[in-house]
């Protein structure tokens, strides 16, 4: 009977929603998370009997046919790049990203991944690195004898050395746009990484091209709403619990089929 | 074979099909545009010897025959997302897409842009626009999509103002009910039926930052499945006190007397 498979892909998908929500919900309170959405196609048709077929030779037509679908298939779990609350931190090296932009990020292995979480540390060497301790892209370096580093919007990184009054300028940041944002793909540690679908990277300097301005000070928070989460995953569990239904449903009549022979 | 055993079994094969139509309805209970599908029944009479001889004639036999499957094209519930890329129409509407197999039509608004500066679907097929796909630039930012589906963005550094970007291409067809499902959320129009263009006054609104929910209504699918299981249990159960009839007449009628 094929109700069992159809409602066993539903079953199937209904988990999936409810793993892509609790992960929304786990990450709710990680810096620049975007989350995640489940999106589902109704499968293939069997078209027992086809609309337009000819029923006689006078060119009568069947106005409607019998079509018979095969369940319920995922076609992807987009992140949605929406821009997520700023959160005033008063950390100095705290940046958060009004726009679309990403900042980037040099790996160990010399490729480039990016990010959208500002809480960046100095290393060591006085270097501007991300929470993992790789370097933010164009590589910055703090003088050893700085006493205050102020970062504009338009992501101009000045420092006060000990003995002076005025700041000097020692570098600018760059953000990288993409034109498909959700085609980035991710590797964990707030980090994403170009693929064939995002385009390539485009580097400019903040403020330009809408890559968004540099808020020093701040962090963008997840763009995980909870109300959402939790109306989807009330939504989740009783589609799943329905899909059980139909799978009894199905049973029950296999049942009363089999009971027929004695 | 009996006729009661033929009569009961093409109740069962109609109700195993409506069944299946109901599974399916279920599955899609959460995926973006669908439309529920509900099965048609009807008789089919089927002539059986009758001679102007016999003191009655036989009468017709009457058989259960699945006729259709059709559409429920109500619309679905619009569910806010905040996606700027999401798009639910208000109205009868359909959006175009180019597929590999020819032009699709189709009601989930979930739409993305691809590397090429393309508005997608989910499956990468290209929505069409008024004239031809639309293409966004590399520099493109807040794109809006107003309610008359025409698409505007800020581009690079102008901040004043806004850069059209074309028109979603609406369409609507007179008969719903010709519509084909073709799978991926995709309706497809057979041979000799033809799209319309939307005439003003467009009744039409297209919603950013929403989706059109599945229109299936669980309750009605629940109660329907519940109707199917118990009629199909019936049904077995009045096949089977045929067969006891049939044995016990055989062991009847077969005993020889003494």
């Amino acid at each position: 009977m094929r109700a069992l498979n159809t409602a066993a892909t539903g079953m199937m998908a209904q988990e999936l929603s409810v793993q892509v929500i609790s992960n929304n919900i786990a990450n709710m309170r990680t810096t620049g998370y975007k989350r995640q959405r489940a999106e589902f196609q109704d499968m293939l048709y069997e078209h027992v009997s086809r609309i337009g077929t000819q029923t006689t030779t006078q060119g009568n037509i069947l106005p409607v046919g019998i079509e018979l679908g095969s369940g319920v298939k995922t076609v992807g779990t987009p992140r949605l790049m929406t821009q997520g609350t700023l959160l005033p931190t008063g950390n100095t090296l705290d940046l958060a990203i009004r726009g679309d932009g990403f900042f980037k990020v040099l790996m160990p292995d010399g490729t480039f991944t990016y990010t959208r979480d500002g809480s960046l540390q100095m290393d060591a060497q006085g270097r501007i690195v991300t929470a993992q301790g790789y370097i933010v892209q164009p590589g910055i370096t703090i003088p050893n004898n700085s006493t205050a580093i102020t970062i504009n919007p338009q992501g101009q990184v000045s420092a006060t050395v000990t003995g002076t009054t005025t700041p000097t300028l020692i570098g600018q940041l760059t953000l990288t746009r993409f034109i498909n944002k959700a085609g980035l793909q991710s590797i964990g540690d707030n980090l994403y990484v170009e693929t064939p679908a995002s385009g390539a990277p485009q580097d400019t300097t903040p403020t330009v091209d809408g890559v968004g301005d540099l808020q020093q000070g701040s962090l963008e928070q997840a763009n995980v709403d909870a109300v959402t989460e939790i109306t989807d995953l009330i939504s989740a569990q009783r589609a799943y619990e329905m899909n059980g239904k139909v799978i009894t449903a199905a049973d029950q009549m296999l049942q009363s089929t089999s009971n027929l022979m004695r | 074979m009996e006729n009661v055993a033929l009569i009961g079994l093409s109740r069962q094969i109609a109700l195993g099909r409506e069944l299946e139509v109901v599974a399916n309805n279920i599955a899609n209970l959460n995926t973006t545009g669908y439309k529920a599908d509900a099965a048609v029944f009807q008789e089919f009479l089927s002539p059986v010897a009758s001679n102007g001889q016999f003191r009655a004639a036989d009468r017709r036999m009457s058989y259960v025959h699945d006729r259709a499957t059709w559409h429920d094209f109500r619309p679905g519930q619009i569910q806010n997302t905040g996606n700027p890329l999401d798009v639910a129409i208000d109205g009868d509407a359909f959006l175009v897409v180019q597929t590999a197999r020819g032009e699709r039509y189709t009601r989930n608004g979930s739409l993305h842009i691809n590397p090429t500066g393309q508005l997608v679907t989910s499956e990468g097929d290209a929505v069409q626009g008024d004239n031809g796909p639309i293409q966004f630039q590399n520099t493109d930012r807040d794109v809006s999509i107003n309610p008359d589906g025409s698409i505007t963005v800020r581009e690079g550094a102008n901040t004043k103002s806004d850069s059209s970007r074309g028109k979603l291409r609406l369409v609507r067809f007179a008969q719903l009910t010709q519509l084909q499902k073709d799978g991926s959320s995709l309706f497809s129009a057979p041979n000799g039926v033809a799209p319309q263009a939307l005439q003003p006054p467009q009744k039409v609104r297209v919603l950013q930052g929403s989706l059109e929910q599945s229109n299936v209504r669980s309750v009605v699918e629940m109660s329907r499945m519940v109707e199917i299981t118990r009629n199909y249990t019936q049904i077995a159960g009045l096949l089977q006190q045929h067969g006891d009839m049939q044995r016990s007449a055989i062991d009847k009628l077969a005993e020889v007397p003494n």
